[in-house]
């Protein structure tokens, strides 16, 4: 059960603060590049 | 810059709303679809790691054919936005393929008791992973845009002769490789075809919505540069 659970946990934290980490850029670039 | 760029810069923003919403709809019953899906008889709960292994790894070939794709169209072309495209395929292919041989040791460890076997399929998956890993380092590394474009086209396009070698590789050493065979039509148990299409449809949604975004954020990093190598440029009045 626990390794699933990893495996599942591993993935959505990372994809979540991938796409954090993204959405955060893009914003700042959109400001600069105006 | 090409003139086009900015209707492609808007239709990202636009295209990537309603991605966005299916991946958000997709999320909730791809979890309540792993949740209630039949326990394996054989290995159990540990099972359930198939709804999000394979569907990273086909992430990832995704990620990087799209890198090759965009070099291609890059080299005839000569437009930014299609490099731009190529960085993006390369980096969310990194992050699955990543996420790939992370799912994948964590199932071995609980199935085969070890996290890692130099068997040929995970071999050649490290390599892919070094492979695209330094394809975004070596970016860093070569000066001017066009110079780093048309070298990390031609890298990419390369790189992807090891996928389907990746892919086909455990049906060349028939039967020596410790990796399970590639899924076949009928190879899943009773009720787990749901959950896996799920799976797929949800991490195929994520892999979009990521490149949207990427490829937005480096298409404007790259305008951004060429407008502050034009104005070095400029005679100083």
């Amino acid at each position: 059960m626990s390794y699933a659970i990893a495996a599942y946990g591993i993935t959505g934290l990372t994809l979540g603060i991938y796409l954090f980490l993204l959405h955060r850029e893009r914003k700042r670039l959109a400001a600069a590049d105006r | 810059m090409h003139g086009s760029d900015a209707a492609l810069l808007s239709r990202l923003v636009r295209w990537r709303r309603p991605v966005g919403v299916a991946l958000a709809a997709l999320t909730v019953v791809y979890a309540w679809a792993v949740g209630s899906a039949p326990i394996d008889s054989v290995q159990g709960v540990i099972q359930k790691i198939l709804y999000v292994h394979p569907p990273l790894a086909y992430g990832a070939y995704l990620g990087f054919v799209l890198t090759a794709f965009g070099g291609a169209l890059y080299l005839w072309r000569g437009r930014e936005a299609w490099d731009a495209l190529a960085v993006a395929g390369a980096e969310v292919g990194v992050v699955f393929c990543t996420l790939m041989m992370v799912t994948g040791p964590i199932w071995a460890k609980g199935t085969w008791g070890h996290w890692w076997s130099w068997d040929p399929r995970l071999t050649l998956t490290l390599l892919l992973w070094f492979v695209y890993a330094s394809y975004l380092l070596l970016r860093g590394f070569t000066e001017g845009v066009a110079r780093t474009a048309r070298f990390a086209a031609i890298y990419g396009i390369l790189g992807t002769l090891l996928i389907p070698l990746n892919y086909f590789v455990i049906e060349l050493f028939q039967g020596r490789a410790v990796h399970p065979d590639n899924l076949q039509r009928g190879s899943l148990g009773s009720g787990m075809g749901w959950p896996f299409l799920l799976g797929n449809l949800t991490l195929f949604a994520a892999f979009v919505y990521c490149v949207l975004l990427r490829w937005e954020v480096e298409m404007r990093r790259t305008r951004i540069a060429l407008r502050a190598d034009a104005l070095a440029a400029e005679p100083s009045r």
